[in-house]
């Protein structure tokens, strides 16, 4: 067993919110630098670029193919999943719910498709930034049909968690874990949020290079994989997650 | 104002018909919020609830909260399974058609106020 660091929620530069530098390569390399050995990409409702990160990641970083569901209810849900192919079958069902741009890119940011070089290789004609047709329950069905996990992002922010649009966790929802901010993670608040009872991870939820690594979750896993990842979530056989 | 005049004058359909409304059920109050973390903390006791809002924890977040009845704006209807909760509970609802803005416009004609009003 060996404890490594893991930022799980990255956005690139297809995230309309998200700085232009976020480009694969520099999000590997600036991941690399601040001792990370697995990251997640997490785009608004989309995981076009989840493909050329892994590409861009080579042997020397895990990347975790992932996306950042909004919810019919303005919810943010993380799907983190077993491969980029998943991912995008995944992401093609929730943006085939969004609206065109038509466009508004210059108001809400430009949303850029690219290769592992940081190519541009297109954008992303859906506003990224809308909400989806899923509701919270069917996203979270939606992510565990395909064997991915599902995550209520960022729950103690004012704005987009579970706690901000719905008061609290509803009963039907059996999130894998919850993600908190690392302003949280150093406040007296913390408590409250392991009074789940559901793993806790934090995360930077990066727009910016510099958010990179700022705060991040420890795992206590054989090696860097998805499987691995999975296992430490329920803390089996000496497994486990913290934050760090 | 009594409930039962309210939803005349507005013109709203009741979703909780089995739900008798006492005569003396009377509402002085709205809120209007489609955030339930704010519902929760901000929307005075035995006021009405407008909302788009129509997920499951509407129905605990009013009940916590005290509110009187829950108005869905924007003809947004929640689910069966919401609806019946609501009526176990013993919460009216109504839908109308018309905006949050246009629905709290009347209320507010009609002599209601915010918390703060």
């Amino acid at each position: 067993m060996k404890r490594i660091l893991a930022d799980l929620h990255i956005h690139t530069a297809l995230s309309p919110c998200a700085s232009e530098e976020m480009i694969p390569q520099a999000i590997v390399r600036a991941a690399i630098r601040r001792g990370l050995e697995m990251i997640a990409i997490c785009d608004h409702n989309t995981a076009g670029n989840t493909a050329a990160a892994e590409k861009a990641a080579g042997k020397d970083i895990t990347v975790i193919a992932g996306m950042e569901i909004t919810t019919a209810e303005d919810v943010h849900v993380l799907g983190l999943f077993p491969d980029v192919w998943v991912a995008c079958t995944v992401s093609e069902k929730i943006l085939k719910t969004l609206p065109e741009m038509q466009g508004s890119s210059k108001i809400l940011g430009r949303q850029t498709l690219m290769n592992a070089e940081g190519q541009i290789i297109g954008m992303e004609t859906k506003m990224l930034a809308a909400s989806s047709a899923f509701r919270l329950s069917d996203s979270v069905n939606l992510i565990k049909r395909h064997r991915g996990i599902a995550v209520a992002a960022h729950l103690d922010r004012p704005s987009f968690s579970v706690i901000s649009q719905l008061g609290m966790i509803p009963d039907d929802i059996s999130f894998d874990a919850i993600e908190i901010s690392g302003a949280a993670v150093a406040s007296s608040r913390i408590q409250e949020f392991y009074s789940f009872g559901i793993p806790v991870l934090t995360s930077s939820d990066s727009h910016f290079l510099s958010d990179i690594g700022t705060c991040c979750t420890a795992l206590e896993i054989l090696e860097p994989t998805f499987n691995e990842l999975v296992l430490a979530l329920r803390g089996i056989a000496g497994r486990g997650c913290s934050v760090a | 104002m009594k409930l039962n005049d309210l939803a005349e004058k507005l013109s709203l359909r009741n979703l909780t018909l089995e739900i008798q409304i006492k005569e003396s059920t009377c509402v002085s109050k709205g809120h209007a919020s489609d955030l339930l973390s704010d519902v929760l903390a901000n929307a005075p006791g035995g006021s009405v609830l407008v909302t788009i809002q129509v997920h499951m924890n509407v129905i605990a977040v009013a009940i916590h909260a005290g509110v009187a009845s829950v108005i869905f704006a924007s003809g947004m209807v929640p689910d069966q399974a919401v609806i019946e909760k609501a009526i176990s509970e013993g919460l009216p609802l109504y839908t109308s058609k018309e905006s949050t803005f246009d629905i709290a416009g009347q209320l507010y004609e009609l002599g209601l106020r915010g918390g703060h009003g």
